[in-house]
């Protein structure tokens, strides 16, 4: 973001970066290739893909559902103000990933529709000069080619707040957003909200679609268009998802020092399969060139069966626990909480449970937030207690309690989750080692989420939850009432804290905040907190200038795509069609 | 049709049990090995927790995904789980959801089927219309609306599955009842005034017996395979509950490279259980039927 | 005949109206509402007021009986209501699911026939020979491997050791036929071979019964040659049970086999059910039953119209 913060910003980097490097310790196989060494690209092909989501289809096209969802099938031709900087990858050097699921590093972010920006006080706004000369593509009973205009982007923020499926307060930082001209959009704050970007910049509800598509009914894919790298020409609900080539798109990309149009392949194809044993058939035979969401159990195989394939892998990004309801017996006593995160043997499960593949700490924060994810290494001692195997600590800390004999409570799990019905019961084991008895009753997903929606949840609930982004991460499952908060937790000092820190426009203060706040939470311990895994991606060495990176936006992996090339004589040389 | 001349009111002859059996041996004997096979499985079933080595959720991460040998026969899984002891608890689990939901269908299908086969009229179509109506739902999305409201669980399964099955067999007996009700000493029992509830016992209850056998002993196989596909699909009885089906189509498809035993073991015992029953039925069927008996 | 076909069709529309009754109430008793769901989607906070204004979007604020009957207005008009998630027609989902399990669940009997036939008559005139034994064996085998691992074994073993795999991207018929049934036979043989099983024992059986016949044996004590006496006499009448069985799997054809479409990626009702349950999408379940529903009771009513053309004596009675 250009503001006069970047250089404060990036000496707390130096924090976050070394941790970084340590912490995800990547497969590092695939070295780093400066982009004006990258090999030259061609043009052509299909790119084939089983995409993180590869059982689910579009849930829905209309934007005004507020769906999570749609910004992952609608992003290959619908465009977001912002955008990752890709050109910051891993690949190229750099030091991002792009693997979080609806998180862009500050330093990491460059404009997409829009070309510049700039703040203005008294009030607070925000104007925004939209990129000149990117056209739609016509789109035949919907509209005429024409140039992207102020309009559209006011347009496409209309729809989404005025819709009746919106999210309650998700725009009110915002008092009005209008076209000051023709490229030109001005955005009014009531206050500074530190989201504002991620709300409607490069977050899930801010794709910019022509004016006529709203108006023609957004419901249909058959009338979407955009202005980005690609057509959305097919959809096979349950199946796949077709997008073509757009011959007129605006962006071009710099590789090997020659610039090139973007973008390389002529169509993107995502796969729907249902089956997970299915989807890695799919891989090993070719009929998709990459998969991004491998389990670790089945990575062994697939390198014996399919050598070729190149790999990275991503922490995943949800974290993993048993959350207690704080508002009722034995929980509201933290001693009891503490109690059993340190009867559960976490490095065990690691070890045994994932194979190895997981790491023990790495929620609230993810490790890929630099500047505000801080290693257990680098936690007070309290906090390190909590994920050292001690049940002799723990039973001394249940007698203290009141507890010298156990207690017995219920834990409600996602039956259709295989991997949590095997895990509950691990953690269970451990827990009885201490005398803590559980229950477990399991219920089929819509019900089991419902509970918690309705806060009918019992005493002990077991469930993953999206990291989202730092300042999500906290807000959504710490503040009172929030509706992703399965500890019931409530501490109005918190939620003051949480608004001061939305409230700050300075990104060092604000990342000390969360990570005080992290800290003091983690340590409060309302849930057991669980080793997250890794999960895998996977590709075939034809496919180019990729090196596992998911999202330029949140669930966002269009500007990725748009920059895959395929080396189809390589494919035939290889045996594959 | 040409009748078929037997004196009227002449019940089966009664198989005397050791006979019958020398019998099945001799002229049946894949039948028989069937029955064995079947009895074995009983008896695991019964005694599971007798004879099980490990307890059925003994979680030891450190053995996990150890290939069988003289500690752990069958292996062990991810958990470090002994799989002969789980194996052993999922013939116990299955002895029940078996043949507690393969009864119910029977006796459901046969009750249905004879009342509407044999009395016809009025009480056939609307009864056909009642069975028509459950029959077109597919099974799938009844047991979910009943796994869903009362929870995942054994008798939920049971109790639907029995229910099912037992009204789409209803029509295979009332076809079987239909073709028998036309035969000529049924006519002639009708004719010097014997009571309905006589003739449904002597008459046409022992002819259609062998579709009955049949239709028990698929059953059983049926509720088992039944039972997996739930299992596949996320609605069967949930983990750590280890039926076979649960164990094949979760652990079994997982690790089934790293672990083939994990598959092998369930995926063996369910198809030579279900493989078992049916043969056995068939031999039943052939033994019994009435017709069949002094015409080989 | 034609008043009785008459009577039957007029039959169809109190069952259908009971179980539109049933199937609209029931899934509404699922937990976890659609509401619920919904609002888990968003990550700030379920209100009452956000559940009431969602309500109301939906058209689930008004009573029971008034979305019944507005339901049922609206099908009168061809129209199934929209999706709860999608906001698109029902009727337009189920437009592109229908020809694709039709397809599916066609092959699949027609493969299952196809096996089970020949091999139940086979078995029933050359009873306890060994090739009866293996027959039987081999077909009881079929049956006693679940299906989910048939499919499974199809998919996973062949790309480890041939290279191949099953088409991923789904062949419409009309875009090309060839390619279409080549994908569709795969996942089409697993399923027959599983429903021919039962198909094979009941001709069997009931071949068994018929030939037992005194008017078989004397048709072949006059000297009629086997061939005439089995399909000319005996397999007429050995197929009205095996019609029945048919009849009975007339649900998967219009249903879906829900394991199948899962391991093949075949976009067929099963997923659309399954699917549309697990987010209770309430229209596309109802719409769903009321077309399976209507479909297995015309099937079923072909079925027992056909018991007539097999067996005089029914249509007699009658």
């Amino acid at each position: 973001m250009k503001s006069s913060t970047l250089h404060a910003t990036l000496g707390r980097l130096a924090l976050g970066g070394a941790l970084l490097l340590g912490s995800t310790a990547l497969l590092a196989q695939n070295k780093p290739v400066p982009m004006d060494k990258a090999e030259a690209p061609k043009y052509g092909g299909t790119l084939s893909i089983a995409p993180v989501y590869y059982t689910i289809s579009a849930l829905t096209w209309d934007p005004a559902d507020w769906n999570w969802k749609s910004n992952h099938d609608m992003g290959q031709y619908a465009e977001n103000l912002f955008a990752a900087d890709l050109s910051k990858s891993r690949k190229y050097g750099g030091k991002h990933q792009f693997v979080a699921d609806a998180y862009l590093p500050l330093d990491a972010i460059r404009g997409e529709i829009a070309e510049s920006w700039r703040w203005m006080e008294n009030p607070l706004r925000l104007e925004v000069k939209v990129r000149q000369g990117v056209m739609f593509p016509e789109k035949k009973g919907v509209m005429a080619a024409r140039e992207l205009v102020a309009d559209d982007v006011v347009a496409s923020y209309n729809n989404l707040d005025k819709s009746p499926k919106r999210i309650p307060a998700y725009f009110d930082h915002l008092a009005k957003v209008e076209a000051t001209g023709k490229h030109t959009v001005l955005f009014t704050f009531k206050d500074y909200f530190a989201e504002w970007d991620y709300r409607f910049g490069w977050g899930y509800y801010s794709n910019i679609f022509p004016r006529e598509v709203l108006e023609k009914g957004a419901k249909d894919w058959k009338n979407h268009n955009g202005s980005g790298p690609f057509m959305l020409t097919d959809f096979v609900n349950g199946n796949s998802t077709t997008f073509t080539k757009n011959p007129n798109y605006w962006d071009k990309e710099r590789l090997g020092g020659q610039e090139y149009k973007l973008p390389f392949v002529d169509r993107v194809i995502y796969r729907t399969i249902k089956d997970e044993a299915a989807s890695y058939a799919a891989l090993r035979t070719g009929r998709i060139d990459m998969h991004e969401n491998i389990r670790w159990s089945a990575v062994d195989e697939l390198k014996k069966n399919a050598p070729g394939l190149k790999w990275s892998k991503t922490l995943a990004w949800s974290g993993t626990f048993l959350a207690m309801r704080v508002d009722q017996k034995p929980f509201t006593d933290i001693r009891v909480r503490r109690a059993l995160n340190m009867a559960v043997n976490k490095q065990e499960i690691v070890k045994t449970f994932w194979g190895g593949n997981a790491e023990l700490f790495a929620y609230p924060q993810h490790p890929d937030y630099i500047g505000y994810f801080e290693p257990l290494s680098s936690m007070p001692d309290s906090v390190k207690e909590l994920f050292t195997y001690d049940p002799e600590k723990a039973k001394k800390l249940l007698a203290e309690a009141g507890f010298p004999n156990g207690f017995t409570f219920k834990v409600q799990v996602n039956a259709n989750s295989p991997v949590h019905m095997d895990l509950l019961p691990m953690v269970g084991a451990y827990l009885e080692k201490v005398g803590v008895k559980i229950q477990i009753e399991p219920l089929e997903y819509g019900a089991f989420l419902s509970r918690m929606t309705s806060k009918t949840h019992s005493a002990g609930y077991f469930m993953d939850n999206g990291h989202t982004n730092p300042t999500t991460t906290i807000r959504k499952s710490f503040v009172t009432n929030q509706t992703w908060n399965p500890s019931m937790w409530a501490d109005p000092a918190l939620d003051k804290r949480v608004a001061t820190m939305y409230a700050e426009r300075d990104e060092g203060k604000r990342q000390q905040m969360l990570r005080e706040m992290t800290r003091e939470i983690v340590d409060k311990a309302p849930y057991i907190w669980l080793p997250t895994p890794y999960t895998f991606q996977a590709w075939w060495p034809w496919v180019k200038n990729y090196d596992g990176e998911l999202r330029a936006g949140a669930v966002r992996p269009g500007p990725i795509y748009a920059r895959i090339w395929i080396d189809q004589d390589l494919k035939k040389k290889m045996g594959f069609k | 049709m040409s009748a078929v001349i037997a004196p009227a009111g002449a019940p089966p002859a009664a198989p005397k049990p050791a006979g019958f059996i020398r019998r099945l041996f001799r002229d049946k004997p894949l039948g028989a090995a069937g029955g064995v096979v079947f009895l074995v499985f009983l008896f695991c079933g019964i005694f599971a927790d007798v004879l099980s080595p490990y307890g059925m959720n003994e979680i030891n991460p450190l053995d996990r995904l150890q290939s069988p040998s003289w500690a752990h026969p069958f292996g062990t899984d991810n958990l470090g789980r002994d799989m002969l002891s789980r194996c052993l608890h999922g013939a116990q689990l299955s002895v029940i959801i078996g043949l507690t939901a393969a009864s119910l269908a029977t006796i459901v299908s046969v009750v249905i089927g004879i009342a509407t086969g044999y009395l016809g009229g009025k009480f056939d179509l609307v009864t056909q219309r009642f069975v028509d109506a459950w029959m077109s739902f597919p099974e799938l999305i009844i047991l979910i609306v009943v796994v869903s409201v009362l929870g995942p669980g054994m008798p939920q399964i049971i109790g639907t599955l029995g229910l099912l099955l037992g009204i789409a067999g209803s029509r295979i007996i009332r076809s079987a009842v239909v073709s028998v009700r036309e035969n000529m000493y049924v006519h002639a029992a009708q004719s010097i005034g014997s009571g309905t509830f006589r003739i449904l016992w002597r008459h046409i209850l022992p002819n259609i017996m062998p579709p009955i056998i049949v239709l028990f002993t698929t059953r059983v196989g049926a509720v088992i395979l039944a039972e997996s596909g739930l299992s596949f699909l996320g609605l069967g009885v949930p983990p750590p509950a280890p039926t076979w089906g649960g164990l094949l189509s979760g652990s079994g498809r997982t690790y089934m490279f790293q672990g083939p035993w994990l598959a092998l073991a369930p995926g063996l015992c369910l198809t030579v259980v279900v493989y078992a029953t049916n043969v056995f039925g068939d031999a039943l069927r052939d033994l019994l039927d009435p017709r069949l008996r002094g015409s080989r | 005949m034609q008043a009785y076909i008459l009577r039957r069709l007029l039959a169809l529309i109190p069952t259908l109206f009971f179980a539109s009754v049933i199937v609209f109430t029931t899934v509404r008793l699922i937990p976890g509402d659609v509401i619920d769901l919904m609002l888990s989607q968003n990550d700030i906070s379920a209100s009452k007021m956000d559940r009431e204004a969602l309500m109301e979007v939906l058209g689930l604020d008004k009573p029971m009986w008034s979305q019944y009957l507005t339901w049922v207005g609206s099908l009168f008009q061809g129209d199934m209501g929209n999706s709860l998630w999608q906001s698109t027609p029902v009727t337009e989902r189920l437009a592109e699911r229908l020809p694709v399990t039709f397809e599916l669940g066609l092959l699949a009997i027609l493969i299952g026939l196809t096996i089970a036939l020949p091999i139940g008559v086979y078995s029933a005139i050359r009873q306890d020979t060994a090739g009866d034994y293996i027959a039987r064996s081999f077909s009881i085998l079929l049956l006693a491997v679940p299906s989910f691992w048939l499919g499974t074994m199809v998919v996973v073993i062949p790309s480890i050791y041939f290279g191949w795999s099953p088409e991923v991207s789904y062949i419409s018929f009309s875009e090309d036929p060839i390619g279409n049934l080549k994908q569709m036979l795969v996942p089409a043989a697993v399923l027959g071979a599983a429903l021919s099983a039962v198909t094979m024992r009941m001709t069997r059986t009931m071949m068994l019964e018929v030939l037992r016949q005194d008017y078989i044996r004397t048709a072949m004590a006059k000297g009629l040659p086997e061939r005439l006496v089995v399909f000319r006499h005996a397999l007429r009448n050995a197929l009205i049970p095996v019609v029945t069985l048919v009849g009975l799997q007339a649900p998967l054809v219009i249903g879906g086999a829900v394991i199948m479409e899962q391991i093949f990626g075949i976009p067929g009702m099963g997923t659309l059910l399954l699917d549309a349950v697990n987010q209770r999408d309430y229209p596309i379940i109802t719409g769903v039953f009321l077309v399976v529903g209507l479909a297995v009771m015309v099937i079923n009513l072909l079925v027992d119209l056909s018991y007539g053309l097999l067996d005089p004596r029914v249509r007699v009675r009658s």
